[in-house]
């Protein structure tokens, strides 16, 4: 079973992005769910794809299992909230005691722990670049000596 | 036993000064925070803090307990271990135990998933001393593996979803890192454990992303390229997420880097003081005088200590 507390950093707080924990609560309160009936009470405003890439980003960090139904699927958090919590604790304390055992592997990433940022930041940041580029890119085009200095 | 005595206490100052100054290191560290330097002599700095106290307590042993030991207590005394020496001299062998057991038990983790990653790997370019593999397998997005061989491994996803530009600065990036040998440091970490260093580590960690991210690039045009590629990078997902890509982790750490990537321009025009090792030359010439002045005095009184301690 993958251990629940990998998902966690160095930092002591959860390492989940916020729409990652609604949909955990949410999967609390309901048992059991599949992507459209957490859809269904309208509370979540992200499109249906953006929850199904969510959800599954949970179930490959080991906090939900999965069962097909239809050509869906129906997910259950694997842990209580207050499994969780315990969990949450001991990686606090283990963190206190010495460094994590994984963060200090002799490998160096480009992008660490990448998933724990939720789709909709993402999507902000792409925007941001996009827009920043197209500055830059407007910035050449009316002024071609810079680039000629480049 | 004059000599098993001269462990126990080498052994047992080595391990006080390292608690001592470990602790000392774990409680000011963020005191740097007031510094205004680079990013690279941010990890510097950090990473000279994270390892002085091991270095610190082997210079002592070596320099003041074994001489003062050698050339101040008379060997025809038969004298016991003592209590305190031999737990402590315990105490100091069980950490050194304890390091090398982190430090290979991270190196043989490391080299199995790596091994693992670089089945059916081949040469990014055509180049024979090419050290960029193009993993076949499932990999992490961009991964620096090897500590005395160092490689890049390129997932095929990551060369599929990034443009040319950007595969080149991210690759610059991981470059960076192998020039300052980033994974060799984690395991040297590795070797001096000690409780509530873990913050130290994650901070050092943020630094050399920055300092690699600063070193890959030159102008505007490379900074965009690089936080288009973190975005793009994120959203794939490392298929060796559980163990070894989600710990260490600052969160927030992409947005924070591709905002600062995007606000290169800005950040170019007050480029913070880079601290260059030249500048340490005369606190080490200041240090060394006053060592070599009260050379005596000190091995006198280590000596005094050490009487103190075997009785």
């Amino acid at each position: 079973m993958t251990k629940p507390f990998s998902i966690f950093g160095s930092d002591t707080r959860p390492q989940l992005g916020p729409f990652e924990q609604q949909l955990l609560q949410k999967l609390w309160s309901q048992g059991s769910a599949t992507v459209r009936e957490l859809l269904a009470d309208g509370k979540i405003h992200q499109a249906y794809t953006t929850v199904m890439t969510t959800v599954d980003r949970l179930y490959k960090k080991g906090l939900l299992d999965r069962v097909p139904e239809g050509r869906a699927f129906r997910y259950t958090p694997r842990h209580t909230h207050e499994e969780l919590q315990r969990v949450t604790a001991v990686e606090s304390i283990r963190q206190l005691l010495g460094s994590a055992d994984a963060s200090s592997l002799p490998l160096s990433y480009l992008v660490e722990a990448l998933s724990t940022h939720d789709a909709q930041l993402l999507d902000e940041l792409q925007l941001l670049v996009e827009r920043k580029r197209r500055e830059l890119q407007n910035q050449e085009t009316n002024n071609p000596a810079n680039k000629d200095r480049e | 036993m004059f000599a098993l005595r001269e462990t126990a206490v080498s052994l047992t100052f080595f391990v006080l000064s390292y608690c001592l100054l470990s602790a000392l290191v774990a409680v000011g560290w963020r005191s740097l925070k007031v510094l205004r330097v680079t990013q690279q002599s941010t990890a510097a700095l950090l990473f000279t803090l994270r390892i002085l106290p091991l270095a610190a307590s082997v210079i002592i042993t070596f320099a003041f307990v074994v001489p003062s030991f050698q050339l101040l207590e008379p060997r025809s005394i038969d004298e016991g271990l003592g209590t305190m020496p031999l737990v402590f001299g315990i105490c100091a062998l069980a950490l050194i135990t304890w390091g090398c057991y982190r430090v290979i038990g991270a190196h043989t983790k490391a080299s199995r998933v790596v091994a693992r990653w670089l089945e059916g790997a081949t040469p990014l370019d055509a180049d024979p001393q090419s050290v960029v593999f193009r993993s076949s397998g499932e990999a992490p997005p961009l991964t620096l593996v090897g500590v005395r061989r160092p490689r890049v491994l390129v997932s095929e996803s990551t060369v599929a979803v990034l443009t040319r530009d950007e595969l080149q600065i991210a690759l610059r990036h991981e470059h960076a890192h192998m020039h300052t040998r980033d994974n060799l440091t984690k395991l040297v970490f590795r070797f001096c454990p000690f409780p509530g260093m873990a913050t130290l580590e994650s901070a050092w960690s943020y630094a050399a992303e920055l300092a690699a991210d600063d070193a890959a690039v030159l102008n505007l045009d490379d900074a965009i390229n690089l936080a288009a590629a973190l975005v793009k990078l994120s959203r794939l997902l490392p298929v060796e997420a559980a163990p070894f890509c989600t710990v260490g982790f600052v969160t927030g750490s992409v947005g924070a880097r591709v905002a600062r990537l995007l606000a290169w321009d800005e950040a170019g025009k007050a480029q913070p003081t880079r601290l260059r090792s030249w500048h340490l030359i005369p606190l080490a010439l200041v240090t060394l005088s006053c060592v070599f002045i009260t050379y005596g005095h000190a091995l006198a009184l280590t000596h005094e200590a050490t009487e103190w301690l075997v009785r």
